[in-house]
């Protein structure tokens, strides 16, 4: 019930908050709407002269490039662009949903005094953490997985004629979305309960916040110069790393969560 | 355990002997709260340094002291929120360390400041604390309601807090910490920030829970005043440790050794009768509105000053010796430990 309490009324605060939800809200209308279209209208813009794209495509790994074969040049764009490098783009947003909320709930609260109260309810630590950290989280899986459906619809609908299937409807995409999403959720989360211990308020652990978008930007660097390619087994792996990161970093979150550290903090 | 204040804390009798075969349930509750050689250090700073007081069921206990003299940390230590060092805490004959989530559950704290979330309307505040209380259903309706109510926040139940004056926050915050009914309210300078209006309006819900007697109040605060009035006892601490416990009257009477006599004279008289008593030794003697005070270590000395003016043809119309308070005995008890003397 406790766990419950917390989880609702931090989420009803962030949804009252312009700061907190303008970008939780524009982030999927830009990702999984205009992004799509505009990539999609492109190709078909640009027709079969792309003769620079099929430079690129050569660097690529051969299993990439038999993907891509026998497709159209424009078909190729599309595929390429929307079902393979966007699922890397994709995790951005996940990762800032769920960085932006968990800002807002620890150290958010931290800045509004809100959190002494908190701590004098007869709730346990784990408890009191396990609430905050579901907001986040599940607010973050919740507009991911709505956003791919979102993202699934709107591209097959706009661009699956010229490619001839259902665009992004791919083992690789729901590996991406069911566990890799959810993991860099948690992660994003953990990480943000640390800065949160460390910084006085929500902007600043925002800001720091942002940082976890490193690895991510590292990720797709590899994925675009073709050192890396992300198929089913390498996201499988990558997702089993991520949720190992995620389970030790909350873990260590815990312990800086614990009442009696956040009393001496306040 | 208590300094050289000459007053006794009241926990003089044992709390319990032999071992206890029971260790979460005390061998007696009939005291609310009970502390004994109670330690908590920060690093290298003891925040609270061997306290033992007890505080009785139904009783307004008063914790005073300057900034720093660790009341909000025995608060935290009474709750359970913070673990002690050394020493023993019984809440509700329940040790807060072992069963933290119980004492909570019967107590409430009103801290400093209300901590109120500012983006939830009254109702929903009261809603979510009374679910974190385990309160719910139609009991939590009808408790937010009534608190509500009773608060005079009925009509601006659905507006978000944010737009509240800080007593209306204060108020709030009071009614957060009875949705529960607990048995032991902590309410920690319930008054410091607040104007004199709502500060007035703290005291007389305070006043409420005293007269009734039905929950026991433990109360910090540096405001003296508000301490005589709504506390049945006191402890005065300073770095952690009692200076002295005992109520107000009690403190005063003993703590305070030196006597102030009103004594009222004509104005132009004022100065000469000054002049003599100094003369005579009465140090302690100031000019007053409508004559003049005299500070005697001794009742003995209140006549020896009275016929000393008389001699000297002043005209005395009225004398009065004057209580002192707990103001007076706050700062003497203050002065002795710091520099040894009473001031």
């Amino acid at each position: 019930m406790a766990v419950a309490a917390i989880l609702q009324r931090d989420l009803t605060v962030v949804a009252r908050s312009r700061a907190v939800s303008l970008p939780i809200l524009l982030l999927p209308i830009v990702f999984f709407v205009l992004a799509p279209i505009l990539l999609i209208l492109g190709a078909a813009v640009i027709g079969n002269d792309l003769a620079e794209f099929e430079e690129l495509v050569a660097l690529m790994p051969e299993a990439l490039r038999r993907d891509l074969s026998g497709l159209s040049a424009s078909a190729q764009v599309i595929v390429w662009g929307l079902e393979y490098v966007f699922a890397t783009f994709f995790l951005i947003v996940p990762l800032m949903t769920s960085a932006v909320i968990a800002a807002d709930s620890f150290a958010g609260e931290k800045e509004r005094k809100t959190l002494e109260a908190l701590v004098y309810t007869p709730t346990s630590d784990l408890e009191l953490y396990a609430g905050k950290l579901l907001a986040p989280w599940l607010a973050a899986v919740a507009v991911s997985t709505l956003g791919y459906v979102v993202f699934v619809t709107v591209a097959s609908i706009v661009g699956g004629a010229i490619v001839g299937r259902p665009i992004a409807l791919t083992p690789r995409w729901l590996l991406f979305v069911m566990v890799l999403a959810p993991g860099v959720a948690a992660l994003a989360v953990g990480a943000l309960v640390q800065v949160s211990a460390r910084v006085r308020g929500f902007q600043e652990a925002y800001q720091l916040g942002g940082l976890v978008v490193l690895p991510l930007v590292a990720l797709l660097l590899g994925q675009l110069t073709g050192v890396l390619y992300l198929d089913v087994p390498a996201v499988g792996l990558i997702a089993g790393i991520v949720w190992l990161a995620a389970a030790g970093m909350l873990a260590l979150g815990y312990r800086s969560f614990r009442r009696e550290r956040l009393l001496v903090q306040l | 355990m208590t300094e050289s204040s000459g007053i006794e804390p009241r926990l003089s009798r044992p709390c319990r002997s032999g071992p206890r075969s029971h260790p979460r349930r005390s061998s007696s509750v009939a005291a609310a709260v009970r502390s004994e050689n109670l330690v908590r250090r920060f690093g290298e700073t003891r925040a609270v340094d061997g306290l033992s007081f007890e505080v009785g069921i139904g009783e307004t206990f008063g914790l005073l002291g300057h900034n720093g003299a660790g009341k909000t940390t025995t608060i935290r230590l009474l709750n359970g929120a913070l673990s002690r060092d050394a020493g023993e805490i019984e809440v509700l004959g329940l040790d807060p360390a072992v069963d933290g989530v119980a004492v909570r559950a019967r107590t409430g704290v009103l801290t400093e400041t209300p901590s109120l979330d500012e983006r939830l309307s009254a109702r929903e505040n009261l809603s979510f604390y009374g679910r974190l209380y385990g309160v719910s259903g139609r009991r939590l309706d009808d408790q937010v309601t009534g608190l509500l109510t009773a608060f005079g926040l009925a009509e601006r139940a659905d507006d978000r807090v944010g737009g509240f004056s800080r007593g209306m926050k204060q108020r709030l915050a009071l009614a957060r910490t009875l949705l529960h009914e607990p048995d032991v309210l902590f309410l920690d300078e319930p008054t410091s920030s607040l104007d004199p209006v709502a500060a007035r309006e703290v005291h007389d819900l305070v006043e409420g829970f005293r007269r009734d007697r039905r929950r026991t109040v433990v109360l910090t605060t540096h405001n003296l005043v508000e301490a005589q009035r709504l506390c049945d006892r006191v402890m005065i601490m300073e770095h952690g440790r009692a200076l002295a416990i005992g109520s107000p009257a009690e403190l005063a009477r003993t703590v305070v050794a030196s006597r102030t006599v009103d004594i009222e004279i004509p104005a132009e008289q004022r100065d000469a009768a000054l002049g003599a008593l100094r003369a005579a030794g009465f140090a302690g003697a100031k000019a007053a509105a409508g004559g003049l005070t005299v500070r005697v270590e001794d009742r003995d000395a209140i006549p020896i000053a009275v016929a000393l003016l008389a001699r000297a043809d002043v005209p005395i119309y009225r004398v009065a010796e004057l209580e002192p308070d707990l103001e007076a005995a706050y700062f003497a008890l203050h002065g002795r430990s710091t520099d040894g003397t009473v001031q």
